[in-house]
This record gives structure tokens, sequence and C-alpha cells, in this order.
């Protein structure tokens, strides 16, 4: 790859992703590109009923035709396996660790055991022979099932299917107070879908235990090396220093691989019993069916406002269906929409109420966006709603109550401290794009555009506030930066590349603040034998700012170390040395040293100005002091074909503002890429059971819908730059802000476009079948 | 998922073809652009002893043109149709509907064959056959024999094809002064499954309907002629009152719920796609 730009500044430039090129030719190297010669291959025995006692697994039948090396059912795991921790609970959860081993069945898809054979095909015939005896027991699909009256109860223990509750801001006595006194109050009951994470890597491992050194290595599909290496390390007996967790390249994550699912603990134990090197690689079906989901709740929510239009409170019920069994921190995006629900805008009193409860699905847990997708759907049906049945232009009302530049910092009722920005002037650029950008309805097709605001917890830390809240997790991140003898740079972090393109971000930062060309730059991530530690790694939008913020420190330590070497070898003063070109020079003294050659110098250990440090190496921990708030305006342009229910979206648009963006072409497809998985949410995907078998019916992509290339329209983004103030750098984060505002978005521009159908907006997808059904309620709709 | 150990076999003349298909108790499936097949391999729902690919035999695919008919051979790819511009003159609607199948890669290898064979009720060049009175010819080692494309289908995945016949062209008779359409409403956008596709092909006098053939995919458990529909479009305007031709089909059609709509909402669709192709036809006539 030929390189012209060499020389700084890179924070701020445009650049394409290191890794594209290698990735674009198919030089991936995933898990399943690692060699695997000699690998066993692994095949996840699954219940096939959502709820059932297991009478017995009977592995005669494949354990007799002498091909399979290894099968493993409940009573091996349970003797062999302990359970994995979770991280984060509501209260009132007594589950607080999740089992490998099922002696009850919860859903369809959980994983029951394992069967090990020299091929996939191989294991997967012998699975065929495996017969899972399961004496059923009655199912509870959906949460008005699981809330009845006599529900069955899938901890029967517990007397209840409610997983605990939090609250959360003002208390429910002084919201209804405020509530009964108000001009104007609107109510609805807003409902958001399950959805799949839908990498384009499944997960997968290939796990290889060495009988001679005791030693596990894993090659894993995963978000969170750390994490699982001691999630691995507690459920299989093993000390932490025997496990190394290896993420190569991720094909995506989402948050669908941030914590060890018990059939990867299967697949681990295979390899530790037979010696031998096991691999499992997900398929569709079980990714779509099996693997942990997002979202998944129902609020019912209200909105006050005084005669003038302003918010009074803001108060929701959200009942979260968690699934099975709580995962490492299945409650958390619940608990966050409790948290977030409030936005960028000031309400005199706000609360909320979370209530997890277990159905007989796959468990829910992270997934991108993270609990704020939900709130700002809440919150912004909630104020569209409020300006239509007021008559109030809905762009005026938001401005009327959002947050003022000049009121920042500002507390929300919930807690929550929004550091910086200017939430209106945002709101009015996408305003001004959304007059730009309306176009005509037709005869059959209504068109409609409207605009939201949101703002975004990013770099999810400080390690305090998660004391607070007992989430058992660290907040903090860690860099290392080594100039190697040679001169070249190598950067260690915590966080992880899953496709966002840290690793090109990160390499801008050193190459810019130590004055290297890039290409002399590698970033090292992903494997927990040299990786810093980091329990969230790339989650909660905290990559760059948390990683960056600690590299910028290391990197600005290591300067000033490369100068003072520098400057004992040009015999200079300190400050009279520059850096150019790669080269140190003293002007005066008509002097200079390549920086291969201090570097060179410095590993021999000479010139060194303190006798104890000599490694061209320098580590800078980060824990912020609080969180840094990004924040956006979205808007989208929508047509409804009044005769089919068919959405399109012709036009998106968003404005956001992510404090110092170190490469916006990756800010700008980050936020495109959100946009899209917005859209799939607003739009088309969901998973959907049985009612009666609990067999999801979305097995396939032909059935799950995502958005296809074409389905998503131009997308502009637009950026603000306020610099944080908490984070050396300035930067903010911007993972989850693209997919945040995207279906309260369009569901408005929907209801802006066929007003007889808004109040029926209260779920998504927007698919066309709903949407059909709304409209042939309505005048519109009987064309 | 991999698919059940089976044997693959890929000869390279239609006689051995067709030998391997007709040996007595084998288990054969016919691999074509495996579009749909090797999905189905894969998730073990297909589980054959013999998996037989067509793909080295000469003479199963081609566009041929003649006065009476439009010949296609079975493994003809939907790309082909989507580009042939003999096609495009002889019968538009043809390339117009396979340009509507899922995406570029997938017509890439898909075939018009294999469309057919896999008889999908949603599927949308199976409605065109029918629409047009398509006659699919198959072939054993013993015996020709041809179908006409209304009995070809027998049920949702399920045809008139015989274990030991191959599918190795389909004929479609050219009608003068013929015009047709085809229209369908999907699940997502462009690229998705077909909820409901109709293909309208008509004859005029003026802009009266003289004679009328409606073929609808995704209302029943396979493509359907709309026999009351055609003779309550016949003798009327395209541009006029179709109020009459909606409730006929309406009454004709027998479609089912699943999670992507109800069987009032496709039933609503199928009057839509009606509504649309004759409005498309009245003013731009058949596809260019």
């Amino acid at each position: 790859m030929s390189r012209t730009d060499h020389a700084g500044p890179f924070i701020g430039r445009s650049m394409p992703r290191i890794h594209d090129p290698r990735l674009l030719v198919g030089h991936g190297r995933f898990v399943d590109d690692i060699d695997d010669s000699g690998a066993l291959h692994a095949v996840v025995l699954r219940s096939p009923v959502p709820h059932g006692h297991i009478v017995a697994v009977d592995c005669a039948a494949a354990l007799a035709c002498g091909r399979a090396l290894l099968v493993l059912g409940p009573d091996d795991l349970e003797l062999l396996t302990d359970e994995l921790p979770t991280a984060w609970r509501i209260p009132g959860q007594r589950a607080r660790t999740v089992a490998v081993a099922a002696r009850t069945v919860r859903y369809v898809g959980q994983p029951v055991g394992l069967v090990v054979a020299s091929s996939r095909a191989e294991a997967e015939g012998l699975a065929e022979l495996v017969r899972i005896d399961i004496e059923p027991l009655p199912a509870v699909l959906g949460l008005d099932a699981a809330l009845a009256e006599g529900a069955p109860l899938l901890y029967p223990e517990d007397g209840t299917n409610v997983v605990g509750e939090i609250h959360f801001g003002d208390a429910p006595q002084e919201l209804e107070r405020v509530m009964a006194s108000a001009a104007h109050v609107v109510e609805r009951e807003l409902t958001i879908q399950r959805v799949c994470h839908s990498p384009m890597e499944p997960r997968g491992l290939l796990a290889e235990w060495i009988p001679a050194t005791r030693r596990l290595t894993v090659w894993s599909s995963t978000q969170s090396p750390h994490v699982v290496r001691q999630e691995l390390a507690t459920a299989l007996r093993l000390r932490v220093d025997q496990v190394r967790v290896v993420a190569p390249d991720i094909g995506g994550s989402f948050g669908g691989k941030v914590t060890t699912y018990a059939d990867e603990v299967m697949v681990c134990l295979a390899a530790v019993s037979l010696g031998r090197r096991v691999k499992w690689i997900e398929d569709r079906t079980e990714n779509l069916t099996a693997s942990y989901q997002g979202r998944g709740q129902r609020a019912r929510a209200r909105l006050a406002l005084d005669g003038s239009g302003r918010f009074l409170a803001l108060s929701a019920h959200i009942t979260g269906d968690l699934g099975a069994f709580p995962i490492q921190a299945g409650t958390g995006p619940f608990q966050v929409t409790g948290l977030a629900l409030e936005g960028p805008y000031r309400f005199e009193r706000a609360g909320a109420t979370v209530t997890a409860v277990h159905t007989n699905t796959v468990p829910t847990g992270a997934y991108r966006g993270y609990g704020m997708q939900e709130a700002a759907w809440i919150r912004e049906r909630l104020i569209e709603e409020a300006a239509r049945e007021t008559g109030r232009d809905p762009l005026e009302l938001r401005l009327l109550n959002l947050i003022q530049a000049e009121e920042l910092p500002y507390t929300t009722r919930t807690g929550l401290g929004y550091d910086s920005g200017d939430y209106p002037a945002a709101l009015r650029r996408a305003a001004a794009l959304a007059e730009e950008r309306a176009r005509p309805s037709g005869d059959s097709v209504r068109r409609g555009v409207a605009v939201t605001p949101s703002v975004e917890i990013t770099g999810f830390a400080p390690s305090a506030l998660l004391e607070m809240f007992q989430i058992d997790w660290s907040g903090w991140e860690s860099v290392r930066v080594r100039v190697s003898q040679d001169g070249t740079v190598t950067v260690f972090a915590g966080v992880i590349a899953i496709g966002q393109g840290i690793e090109t971000t990160l390499a801008q930062i050193v190459a810019d603040r130590l004055g290297v060309p890039i290409d002399w730059v590698a970033v090292e991530l992903g494997d927990t034998d040299t990786a810093p530690y980091s329990d969230l790694t790339s989650q909660a939008s905290r990559s760059l700012t948390l990683a960056g913020a600690a590299l910028m420190q290391a990197a600005d330590r290591m300067r000033e170390r490369m100068f003072e070497l520098a400057a004992y070898h040009l015999k200079a003063p300190r400050e009279e040395v520059v850096l150019e070109g790669a080269e140190f020079r003293w002007p005066a003294g008509r002097t200079s040293l390549a920086w291969q050659e201090v570097t060179s110098r410095g590993w021999k250990g000479w010139g060194r100005s303190e006798p104890g440090r000599i490694r061209l190496e320098e580590t800078a921990d980060f824990d912020p002091p609080a969180i840094t708030f990004s924040y956006s305006a979205h808007g989208a342009a929508v047509s409804v074909d009044l005769e089919t229910g068919e959405i399109a979206v012709e036009d998106y648009w968003t404005v956001n503002d992510s404090g110092v963006l170190v490469n916006p072409l990756i800010a700008e497809g980050q936020i495109i890429g959100g946009v899209a998985q917005g859209l799939g949410i607003a739009l088309t995907e969901e998973v959907v059971h049985d009612p009666v078998t609990g067999h999801s019916l979305t097995t396939g992509f032909t059935e799950y819908i995502l958005p296809a290339s074409a389905d998503v329209p131009p997308v502009t983004v637009e950026h603000r730059s306020t610099p944080s103030a908490v984070i050396p750098g300035g930067f903010k984060g911007l993972g989850e802000g693209g997919v945040i505002p995207g279906p309260a978005t369009v569901a408005n521009a929907v209801a802006a476009a066929v007003p007889d159908i808004a109040e029926c907006l209260t779920a998504t997808p927007l698919s066309p079948a709903r949407v059909w059904d709304a409209l042939s309620a309505t005048e519109a709709g009987r064309a | 998922m991999k698919s059940v150990p089976f044997e693959y076999r890929a000869p390279a003349t239609l006689e051995e073809t067709l030998a391997l298909l007709g040996k007595p108790g084998a288990n054969v499936v016919p691999l074509a652009g495996g579009q749909s097949l090797l999905p189905l391999l894969a998730l073990r729902q297909v589980r054959p002893a013999t998996v037989l690919d067509l793909n080295r035999v000469p003479g199963l695919a081609g566009v041929e043109i003649t006065d009476e008919v439009v010949r296609i051979g079975a493994l003809t790819r939907l790309r082909a149709l989507v580009e042939s511009a003999p096609l495009r003159a002889a019968l538009p609607v043809l390339p117009e509907t396979a340009a509507q199948v899922a995406n570029r890669q997938i017509r890439h290898r898909s075939t018009l064959g294999g469309s057919l064979c896999h008889a999908d009720p949603t599927a949308q060049l199976p409605a065109v056959a029918v629409a047009l009175e398509a006659r699919l010819w198959l072939r054993s080692a013993r015996a020709e024999r041809s179908v006409l494309a209304q009995d070809f289908f027998a049920g949702a995945r399920t045809t008139a094809r015989r274990r030991n016949e191959l599918l190795v062209r389909v004929e479609f008779p050219r009608t003068p002064g013929r015009h047709c359409r085809f229209e369908a409403v999907t699940r997502r956008g462009r690229a998705g499954f077909p909820l409901i596709g109709l293909c309208l092909a008509v004859s005029l006098a003026g802009s009266v309907v003289t004679d009328a053939r409606l073929a609808a995919s995704g209302i029943a458990d396979r493509p359907r002629r709309l026999w009351e529909a055609e003779r309550a479009l016949t003798g009327r305007r395209l541009d006029g009152d179709l109020a009459e031709v909606l409730d006929a089909a309406s009454a004709e059609a027998d479609p089912s719920s699943d999670l992507h709509g109800s069987a009032e909402y496709r039933s609503h669709l199928l009057r839509t796609v009606i509504r649309r192709a004759a409005a498309r036809l009245a003013t731009e006539g058949s596809a260019p």
C-alpha cells in the first residue's frame, strides 16, 4: 500500500482505515480462518422445548458408532463446571450467576450439551443420534403471559416471574402530583421489539489445551477478551493465568459478544477434557435463535405539559423481557432506559420504574444503543403526540424545552450530568436541512419529515460510578506505548477492534503525538497476554474516548522521553531540540540525529535521565472523572404508500457532536452504520416466537429482515465539535449515537406524513402489514 | 450447518444425467443454480443420497425465439433472462420479472428451471409461467412429456415432476398484440421476498380488454390463475372501473397469515397489484 501522508498532524484527518485493504481482498483473519488442522469440531445440543425438566440425555447411540470423541450432557457439565458470574443486577434479582449445566431448560435453543467429532458434518450427524428426554412444563411467551394472574413460573421458588425492580428520578407520588395538576397529559404504551445483533461473523471459538503446560488458549470472536478469560477460568475452575483469550479479527458484535456463553464454556471444557484443539463456529440459525438478543420492552409512559407547552413531568413504567435468566448485565439496557429517559430536555420532574420479567425465550442483554434508543423512542413519540394533541409545532415544542447551551453543565432528574454542547443548535440545523429536503405528497403516497434530538452516554465510566451502582466492573482503560529499537511504535490497548476502526484512530493519535509517520505504528489489541486489562473494552462508546485519552497521556510522556534522549545525544538544551521529519535537530548546534538512532541508543540504556527508567515504554491508566455526553439531531424524510403500508426512508441526515474527531471519515462510517441499524429496528427487524411452541419463526434472513444497502438512503452527516472537558484530547464517543434516534425519527416522520395514524405508531417495527392495519382503520387508507 | 453425507455426480451428458436420475429407488436431487437447494441441504431439510449437478450438461441453457414460442432452457440463468435483448423484444415481462428476483449475485447463479421446480408459493416466475400458459417439458431416460404450468404446480414446493424426470425447457407461447406486466409487493424494499406477485396479460382493442390472463403468487399454496377476474376484466377498459375484477380476484384468493402479514392484508395487496398492473399497462403498455 502506498502512503503519501507521512507527515502529521494526524488527529482530525480523514483517512481510510488501516485494515481495510486486507479485509477487502479477503485476508481477514477471523476465528474460522485460523489454521484448524488436527482440530476437532463441536456441535451444540440445544433444547427443543421452551420449558421443561431434562429427564435424560441419551448419548448411547452417538457413542456406539465409535465416531464421537466426546459427548457432554448435563451430568458432565454439572460435575466439571461452575457457574458464570454476572456483573450488573437489578434490585430483587436473586440469580447472581449463569449456569453452564441445565437441568431445567427455559428456552428453545438453550445449550444442554456438546458433541465432538473429527469434522463438523460428522458431529452434526452424531448430534441427531442423541436423544434428549424432556418432561415439558407450561411455557411463558411474551410479557402479558409472564405477568398474567396464575402464570406458569420459570422459577417457582421466586413465586413470580418478576426478576426485580428499580426506580430512577423523582418519586412516583411526586410524579403523580404533577401529572394531576398539569394542563395536558399524553399517555401511551410504547413497545420495542426483540432484535438480533446479526453480526456478519457469528460467534465462534477455537480452544486449545496443552496438557504439558496446563494452559488453555482460546481464539474467540469476542468483544471482551479479559472478561471472557475470567469467566472461563471461573467456569472451568482454572487459575486466570492458565487461560489466554485471543480475539482475532471480529466481524461485528454490537453487544452480542460481551460475555461468555454456556456453549462456549462447553467447547473449552471439551478441549481440556480431550487435550485436543476443539473448534465451534456458530451457524446463522443458532445466531438468530440461540444467541442472546437485544431490546424487548414495553413502557407505559406519560408526558405532562403546562398551558404554555413547558414539560412539567415525564414518567414511565418500563417492563423488560429478560428472557430465561439474567445474563452478565441482562437488565442493564432496561435500567439505562429509565436512567436516560429525559434525553436533552428540561423536565421539572422525571422518573421511571423499571421492572424486569422472565419469559421462556432467549435471554436479552446489551445491544448497540443500550437503553438509550428505547428511551428516545418513548420520549420522542410522546413529545410528537403532545405536539399533535395540543396543536403545537413539534419543532417549536422541542426547542422550547431543550436544555440550552448556557444551562450546561446540567444534572437531570435521574442524576446524569451533561457536560457540554449546544443541543438547540444541532436541532435547528437538522430542521433547516429538513426544510430543504421535504418533498410533496402524491395521490397514494404521502410524505413527511421529522427531526429529533438526542444525547448519548459515551465513554461509560468512571469506576467510582460503577461502584456506586454496585456494577462488578472497572471503568478505567489502560494503554501501553512501546517505541522499539528500530523506531517503530506499538500501541497495546484494552479496547478492541470489532469493525469500528479503532486500530486506525489509535494509530493516528500516537503518530500525531510522537511525530512519526503513521506507517511506523502498529496497534495490538485483543490478546489477554499482551493487552492491558479492561472489563468494558469497546462497549458503551468507550474505545476512542477512554483508550484515546490514555493514549494521549502515554504518548505525551513518551514524546518527552524521546526529546530528553535526543537532547542528551545532541548535547543540546532540551528546549532547543526540534523534531522534523522523524529527525531530531538542534538548529543552534547544527547537529541532528534520526529518530531511529535515538530509539536504538535508548534501548541500550545510553543517555537515560533516570537510572530506573530504561525501556522505551509508557503505560497510562485513565479513569475519567465523569461520563462525557455526545449529542445529535437526526432527520428523516419518509414516504408512506397508502395502498400497501410500505414505508420508504427517502432521505436521512444527522448533525452530530462527538467533540474532537480523530478521523471524520471513520466517524461518518460509524454514524451511517448506526443509522442503518436504527432503520432496521424502525422498519423490518423483529424476533418472532411461535406463541404455542416457543420456537423462533425468524430463523434466517428471509424471515428476520435486515435492511439491505438498497433500503438505506444516502445519509448526510454534519459535525459540530464541542471538545470534552473531562477527556484529554477532547474526545466524546460515537459508537451508538447513530442508532439511538432513528426509530423515533422515522415514526415521527410517518406521523407527519399521515397524521391519521400517528396515534397508532406505538410499536416497532413499522412493517407494511402493521402500517396497513393502522391505515385501514382510517380515511387515508380507504383509498 | 452441514448437509448429510451424499454422493456428488456431475455427468457431462443428458443421457447419463437421466440415467442417474432414473435409477430405481435412488434418492437423487438435481442441482441447478443451487440458490435454494444449497441452503436446504445445509439445514438438512433436504437429505439426498445423491446430488446430481446439471451444470456440465450441454444444451440445457439458452433462449430461442420462433414465431410461435419463446423457448428457454431450464438451466438458463436469471441474469441471462434479464440481459437477453431478443427476449426483451419478444416477451419483455420475463426479463422484467426475473430482474425482481432476489439480488444480482443470486440471479447470476439462479436458473429458470430451478425457480419453477423449487415451487415456492410466493416466487415470481412460477406466476408468470401460469399466467402465460407456459408449457414445461419434462424428460426421463425413456420419454419426454409436457405439462402446462398451471398443472405443474401441485402445492408448496411440490410439482408434477416425477423423480426420474428433469425439467429441460420451458415454452412460452407468443401471442402478438398481448401486453404483460408483473407487479409485486415485497417484505422489504427492492430485494425482499414477495408478499404478493401478479402477472397480468391482456390483449386490447383500443383500450378495451379482449382477452385477459391473471395469475398471482402468495395467495395460495401455489401460483394461481384468477379465472373469474379474467372474465370480469374482459370487455372492460383497463383504465375503467375495476371493482368487479378486484372482487372476483378476492373471492378466488385463499392466502394464509404469517408473521409478515395477515390473510386480509394479502387479499388487499392482491387488489392493489391488480390495479397497479392495469394502470401501468393502460399508461405504459408492456415492459420496455
